[in-house]
């Protein structure tokens, strides 16, 4: 029981990342490659914060927010101007980058050991831990955010978004300031990817580089192309696969190193087929080209 | 209301508009005409603010905008449509009508997320105004089809509903009847005619097709080779033996 309470945890965590991905791609066309990155940036921020300055949980969301957006704006200002392949090589630089700060500056991040004993969020003294009050927890922070992208996706800003994605030229023709929106997508999308670093931080209680990774980013990636993108069902259907598939091969009974393979093969060949046969993915709402 | 004041402007070593000034009056159409690669769609380019000249100046409305961005000049009230009949095409009719909207309100996400009461209210209300565009352009039967699955000749209706939505008073029209059947061609012109008496809208429209020419414009300008050869009205311009030979000549 505990093990499929830890399994709705972690998809929880996922859809976080997935459903503000999708705001980069399914709405403004942005193809980025960095969003483990602030994945990473929001874990490391609210542990450290939390270790060594005896923060709150909840006190560094303010700092992890503010921390998101001027990275946000400081990789995106420069980028967003560049067109298709070359604004994912540059989140992909950024990406590699943030990687080996955390693994590399030692003295703050301890490098490759991660970081340990990262305690769980309080509430006026009482500590969310244990699978039962942290699965709520989230359940919560997960419901508000699912709320919010919903009313993204419902509203007209959603809409402008979307006009970026279809034709960005027709869209500046029509006096919307496509640069602006789209630095503010980004923005948008690093906050929440930062604040699922700073559940999965908090959750785990230990976090090192790897788990955010470029490889990382392409898991993401790789959910919400194949669930689809453009509306909130892609990524929350794309989500559910990429975790339950490790999952369900457990499960069937193979062992933990063949799992590990076979998994990436499904991802790959999954990826490859969605890609040729159905380019909207399972359930979405756009055609990637 | 706009005027181009000795534009030039050359890509690498093609000059496509060479010391180019021009006139538009307001509440007229103004059509360019001129063989293909004369430098028509460039003057549009340069106009909506899609590239900036290397010499010359553009006041509109009194306003020098030789230097302002494309949304800018569009927020200024430039609109165009696009020889390649854009459309955000994974969008229903409606969608493209009702984004145009000139309500920078809801460029801001808050606004749209804490109080999305208010901002589904007002919504309500574009949707309203964008369902009358939409039925002016006759589309109505078309309101939730995706544009991708628009006829050639309902995309370029759609560009209208969105000029009108987007408040445009001057529209910059590249080509609007080209690869149109007749029946809808007359729809086009009669729409066109529409928009500038009863909305007030100044014209200007790229077009090949001479009749249409003849029919509607004001007044024109005769290009080739980035050049203006003549201008005048439509009558005198095109009884002109040679610019008819050289027009039709090809
Ligand atoms: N962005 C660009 N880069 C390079 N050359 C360009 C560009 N835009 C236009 N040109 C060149 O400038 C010249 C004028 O092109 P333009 O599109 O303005 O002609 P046009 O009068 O609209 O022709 P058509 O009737 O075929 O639409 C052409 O020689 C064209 O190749
Ligand atoms: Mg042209």
């Amino acid at each position: 029981m505990n093990y499929l309470i830890h399994i709705i945890i972690i998809i929880q965590i996922y859809i976080l990342l997935t459903l503000s991905f999708n705001l980069l791609l399914g709405y403004s066309n942005l193809f980025s490659l960095a969003h483990a990155a602030f994945y990473g940036l929001g874990a490391y921020t609210a542990s450290l914060l939390m270790l060594n300055l005896n923060f709150n949980y909840f006190f560094t969301i303010p700092i992890i927010i503010i921390a998101a957006s001027l990275f946000s704006i400081i990789v995106a200002s420069p980028s967003i101007k560049l067109k298709g392949d070359y604004f994912m090589l540059s989140t992909m630089a950024f990406q590699i980058l943030i990687f080996n700060i955390f693994n590399n500056w030692i003295e703050l991040t301890r490098g490759p050991y991660g970081i340990s004993g990262i305690p769980s969020p309080s509430i006026l003294g009482y500590q969310l831990s244990g699978p039962y009050i942290y699965c709520l927890f989230i359940s919560i922070v997960t419901l508000i955010s699912i709320t919010i992208f919903y009313r993204l996706h419902k509203s007209l800003f959603g809409l402008f978004l979307k006009s970026i994605r279809d034709d960005e030229m027709l869209s500046i023709s029509l006096a919307k300031p496509t640069y602006k929106l789209k630095i503010i997508s980004f923005v948008i999308a690093g906050i929440f990817a930062s604040i699922a670093g700073s559940l999965y931080a908090t959750y785990i209680s230990y976090i090192d580089p790897t788990i955010f990774s470029l490889e990382e980013s392409v898991f993401i990636m790789t959910a919400v192309v194949v669930g689809g993108s453009g509306n909130l069902k892609g990524p929350l259907i794309g989500t559910l696969f990429i975790i339950t598939i490790p999952e369900i091969l457990r499960f069937i009974g193979f062992p933990d190193s063949i799992a590990a393979n076979l998994r990436q093969i499904i991802y790959a060949i999954t990826l490859i087929l969605v890609m040729r046969y159905r380019p909207q993915g399972l359930v979405g709402e756009y055609k990637l080209e | 209301m706009l005027e181009l004041n000795e534009i030039t402007k050359s890509f690498g070593g093609i000059k496509a508009v060479t010391n180019v000034s021009m006139y538009f009056t307001e509440g007229k159409i103004t059509a360019l005409i001129g063989p293909n690669g004369a430098g028509k769609t460039t003057i549009f380019n340069l106009i909506s603010g899609f590239i900036s000249p290397d010499n010359g100046n553009i006041q509109y409305k009194n306003i020098d905008i030789t230097h302002l961005s494309p949304w800018d000049r569009a927020k200024l009230g430039i609109g165009r449509t696009f020889q390649d009949n854009r459309a955000f095409s994974n969008l229903t009719v409606l969608e493209n009508v009702v984004l145009a909207t000139k309500n920078s309100w809801f460029e801001n996400p808050l606004n749209n997320i804490i109080n999305y009461k208010k901002s589904k209210l007002e919504e309500e209300k574009i949707r309203e105004i964008a369902k009358k565009h939409i039925e002016f352009v006759g589309l109505s039967e078309k309101i939730d089809t995706k544009a991708e699955n628009l006829s050639y000749g309902q995309q370029k209706l759609l560009a209208f509903a969105r000029l009108m939505m987007n408040d445009a008073e001057l529209l910059l029209l590249d080509e609007p009847t080209a690869g149109i059947n007749p029946y809808m061609i007359n729809e086009i012109l009669l729409l066109i005619k529409k928009l500038v008496k009863e909305h007030k809208k100044t014209v200007i429209l790229i077009e090949h097709n001479l009749k249409v020419v003849l029919n509607i414009a004001d007044f024109l300008y005769f290009l080739e080779e980035g050049e203006v050869k003549t201008f005048g009205t439509p009558s005198n311009v095109l009884s002109d033996p040679l610019i008819k030979e050289s027009y039709t000549g090809l």
